[in-house]
């Protein structure tokens, strides 16, 4: 079988993060860029796949500005996938959301990978549309939110739990799949010294920006007006109550309503 | 590296070895320091993940890594642990006389099994009787047929309780001083071989230490490294190649200690701002600023040198020495900067200083290394 | 500028899902004026038909047809496309759910829209423009982005708009004929649910967008399952302060504060958590900070978003019984 694992670049959680000059979207200077973290899951459930199968091959791909998108494909070599593409993004493109469904869809529709596996969502504009976009593009069947993805050799087909928000399903596709992964069967491993020494010089091949360029011109944007950080605190609001049960539904009342972190 | 940036090769490396101190150490560090915990999983997990064996070359199984690339590593290792690190680096130390000294056999038969599975080795040179003074060692080795016997007591030999393996100097003529020494190594399960208990330490608690006694223990000729008589120069030769790592360490406990207390200056307020924003603490985080990139770019320098196939015996001095006293500088400015809550326990800043104080001591103490830095200037001075 | 749009609705049992309600209110002020349609997919909707036609919309379509169930995200999203057609529709809305992201994504492509997902916030901008801000990094900041052009599609985070309350009279039901669907699109087979949905992240507390912590507040060892029957409900990891590790009530590695892991979540919920420094220091990049401490005075309150004052032996249990009367287990 072979898989085709899309990585993709976001800023490590514990940095600084801060607006550009004109305030419209985060400055990527002085920005670490490590694998997505579902990304980083999808990675570990390519791996896991080629370990209970074998003959699969893992292939990386990504589409971005070098040269934090290369680096993050040696992060997956380092990992343990065979191959590595670049797909180069023409200037002023930055990598996100359906242009990069666009981009990466024009390079896919030529590889008849039996499974292409994408995390659900993207660590940093977490929009979640690719894998959805991606099926869209390339007429494949597409699920997103999948976890315990297995791939039946013989009868051609994956099986995989669905999640939904109120349930799970279980589920048997034929390849071709194109799959959001919500959680891989374990925790993604770490790349190993001698891997990442070894990575270092593997081959990365590149696809040039012309290749791509038909597929995202004249398509409808959603520019970024504005990147701007929570306002500092000035102390808890406290919430009144007559009894516990009071208290329990104000509060998620609030956390829904005034802070909108809960559904 | 003329704009003293990393490349994205050797950024891979420092990554690999921060995420490694940020999630499996830093979380652990204050426990196992309290406790005096030998916290062997995440030795483990080091050694699984190639961090353990990092001088010993790829056709043995090691990580094959410079002195510059292991310096990046240790720097970001001291700063989630310094205990943990020592233990961590305690392999490269006691391996590196077989890298050295040894012949292709003694490398096979000794470096494979290391880099295969987990194994511990540790470095026997300190005797109870002296440190800085190896001249006057006391452990004996006595001819006897095809081999030899070794009779004597090593003391503050990091992992000694846990090894396998150790390096092991010992003379054959006390009289000859310095060229009545060699080389020998000695596995655990050797008769006679009696490592002593862990000692209570002030710092690198997660580390062990202990003594190691060797009571009329049988060692084959083959087990010795190099001729009889050139293990002083072996020992000396294996002390330049991990004093620079050393000051990498230290400079990683400066870094962390420099880390919490600029963040602490922001987050704490007095007399109604941060106290970041008052001078007295601005001089201090200044000052400490300057001492830990110091520190690096000695550390770097040296390394560098010693890549290069370069005589580095003054520059690594002056990195272990100079990192090693920044340490202790910027971890008890970091104190004083926390003011009561630097002195509990509840903060991690006091084990800093505690783990500061050893880089000081240990690897050659810093009065030897003084007195190594001032010969090799002079001797540039000669008339 | 008046704007028609269409709502993609879903159903939750027999009923319209909470998350469509909310989407329909917010439909009804995107339209300034113009029409809102409602559209239903699946079998056997006449619950949510219902409810729906009294959320505001001007009709609601019923799109019944077998290949719509189980969910697939691709049939859907061809459905929806031709009930945008006919009449055109300027703005498809749905509910960030799950599912409803997914019919976005397939939507995006087969639409060709200026799009945006996980909306908190929506205004009109000049001409028939729109404004969404949206959360990004894991709720460490917003984007807000401008969304333009003939076709706009938007999903809105459930709970971040208010709910309609149901009109007095119902808009007219009618039925939404679909097209045969290309084979490749529902390719696949459901055994149906099987329980609860998977976590979205892993047990790691670094990567998780919730975290509940407790602290020595807790008193013991056994009561901290106090704290992780909350996390299970709310899909969050467990945190704990250096008291409750040191103490041996959790593992060292749960630690979170100066001395061990730092966290960003989007909310993280301090329970018995006095809030020294040492604690702070590994928590207060979170976006929102829910304190219980029955100590009115304890630090934690000046750090906190939200605060309640009292015995978290009965407010903890309350909240995850109060989650788990919601979810109607």
């Amino acid at each position: 079988m072979e898989i085709q694992v899309l990585v993709k670049p976001a800023p490590e959680t514990e940095g600084r993060i801060a607006p550009t000059a004109d305030g419209s979207r985060l400055d990527p200077a002085g920005i670490k860029w490590v694998l997505a973290g579902y990304d980083e899951s999808a990675v570990e459930q390519a791996l896991l796949l080629r370990e209970r199968s074998p003959g699969t091959i893992v292939h990386a791909l990504s589409w971005g500005p070098a040269p934090r998108s290369e680096e993050i494909l040696r992060a997956g070599l380092a990992l343990g996938c065979d191959r590595a593409t670049w797909v180069e993004a023409p200037p002023g493109f930055e990598p996100t959301g359906i242009d990069a469904a666009r981009a990466l869809a024009a390079v896919l529709a030529d590889r008849p990978a039996e499974l292409v596996l994408l995390g659900q969502q993207s660590g940093d504009s977490e929009d979640g549309l690719q894998p959805l976009a991606l099926a869209a593009l390339l007429g494949r069947p597409g699920f997103g939110a999948v976890s315990r993805l297995t791939w039946d050799a013989a009868g051609r087909q994956f099986s995989f739990l669905r999640s939904l928000d109120h349930g799970a399903e279980e589920w048997t596709v034929p390849a071709p799949v194109v799959v959001g992964l919500r959680q891989a069967d374990q925790d993604p491993r770490t790349a190993k010294l001698p891997m990442i020494l070894k990575s270092r010089k593997m081959p990365v091949d590149r696809v040039a920006s012309a290749t791509v360029a038909a597929a995202l011109d004249g398509h409808p944007g959603s520019p970024p007006l504005r990147f701007s950080l929570p306002a500092p605190r000035s102390g808890a609001k406290l919430i009144e109550y007559a009894s516990p049960e009071e208290a329990a539904q104000k509060l998620l009342k609030r956390l829904r309503e005034e802070a909108k972190v809960l559904p | 590296m003329p704009d003293f940036s990393l490349s994205p090769d050797l950024e891979s490396l420092q990554d690999l070895a921060r995420k490694f101190a940020r999630t499996e150490m830093m979380p652990r560090a204050a426990e196992c320091d309290r406790r005096g915990i030998f916290p062997e999983e995440i030795y483990r997990k080091a050694f699984d993940l190639g961090l353990m064996n990092l001088n010993v070359p790829a056709e043995y199984g090691g990580s094959g890594l410079g002195a510059f690339q292991q310096c990046l590593i240790v720097e970001e290792l001291g700063y989630g642990c310094a205990g943990m690190t020592t233990s961590i680096i305690a392999n490269c130390l006691a391996l590196e006389p077989i890298l050295l000294g040894g012949t292709e056999a003694q490398k096979r038969e000794v470096l494979e099994p290391f880099c295969r599975s987990y194994h511990l080795a540790s470095f026997g040179l300190t005797e109870p009787g002296g440190g800085s003074d190896a001249g006057s060692l006391a452990t004996r080795a006595r001819r006897d047929g095809e081999g030899y016997v070794l009779s004597g007591e090593k003391c503050f030999i990091t992992n000694a309780p846990h090894a396998s393996l150790f390096t092991v100097f010992a003379t054959l003529d006390p009289e000859l001083r310095h060229k009545g020494i060699s080389a020998f190594y000695v596995p655990r399960e050797a008769e006679g071989v009696v490592p002593g208990k862990d000692e209570e330490k002030m710092g690198h608690r997660a580390s062990s230490t202990g003594t190691v006694r060797f009571e009329q223990v049988r060692v084959p000729a083959a087990h010795r490294l190099g001729a009889e008589g050139e293990g002083f120069p072996l020992a000396m030769r294996t002390l330049d190649m991990t004093r620079t790592p050393i000051g990498a360490l230290a400079t990683g406990i400066a870094q962390c200690a420099l880390d919490h207390a600029a963040r602490y200056s922001r987050e704490r307020h007095s007399f109604g701002k941060p106290i970041g924003e008052h001078q007295a603490i601005q001089m201090k985080l200044a000052m400490m600023t300057s001492q830990v990139r110091a520190a690096r770019l000695l550390t770097w320098q040296a390394a560098t040198l010693i890549d290069a196939g370069k005589n580095a015996t003054l520059e690594s001095s002056v990195a272990k020495c100079f990192a090693s006293d920044a340490a202790m500088r910027v971890s008890d400015e970091a104190i004083q900067i926390f003011g009561g809550y630097g002195y509990m326990k509840d903060y991690p800043v006091e084990k800093l200083l505690r783990d500061a104080k050893l880089t000081q001591i240990y690897e050659g103490s810093n009065e030897i290394q003084r007195i190594v830095i001032a010969r090799e200037l002079l001797r540039r001075y000669a008339p | 500028m008046s704007r028609s749009v269409l709502l993609v609705a879903e159903r939750s049992g027999d009923h319209l899902a909470r998350p469509s309600r909310e989407a329909a209110g917010l439909a009804r002020r995107l339209a300034d004026g113009g029409t809102v349609h409602g559209l239903l997919l699946g079998g056997d909707l006449d619950g949510p038909a219902a409810e729906l036609a009294r959320c505001g919309v001007d009709s609601v379509l019923r799109a019944e047809d077998p290949e719509l169930l189980p969910l697939r995200a691709l049939p859907w999203a061809t459905v929806v496309r031709e009930a945008a057609a006919r009449p055109a529709a300027g703005v498809i809305l749905l509910a960030d759910t799950i599912f409803g992201r997914e019919v976005a994504g397939a939507l995006a492509a087969l639409w060709d829209a200026s799009v945006a997902t996980g909306a908190i916030e929506v205004r009109p901008a000049e001409g028939d423009r729109i404004v969404v801000r949206r959360p990004v990094l894991g709720g460490r900041a917003f984007q807000e982005l401008l969304l333009d052009g003939p076709r706009i599609l938007l999903t809105v985070r459930p709970g971040a708009f208010p709910a309609p309350e149901p009109a007095a009279t119902a808009a007219p039901v009618a039925p939404f004929p679909v097209a045969p669907i290309p084979a490749p699109l529902r390719a696949g087979r459901s055994a149906g649910f099987t329980g609860d949905p998977a976590p979205a992240a892993g047990p790691d507390l670094g990567s998780a967008r919730i975290v509940v912590s407790g602290g020595r507040g807790l008193r013991s060892a056994g009561e901290f399952r106090l704290i992780e029957d909350l996390a299970r409900e709310l899909g969050a990891a467990v945190g704990a302060s250096r008291a409750v590790t040191d103490a041996g009530w959790r593992p060292a590695s749960d630690q979170v504060g100066q001395t061990g892991r730092r966290v960003t979540p989007e909310l993280y919920v301090a329970v018995g958590i006095s809030g020294a420094i040492q604690h702070l220091a590994g928590m207060i990049g979170s976006r929102v900070i829910v304190a219980i401490n029955s100590d009115p005075g304890a630090p934690i309150f000046k750090s906190a978003d939200y605060g309640i004052v009292g015995d978290l032996f009965a407010i903890v249990p309350a909240i995850t019984a109060e989650l788990r009367r919601e979810r109607g287990a």
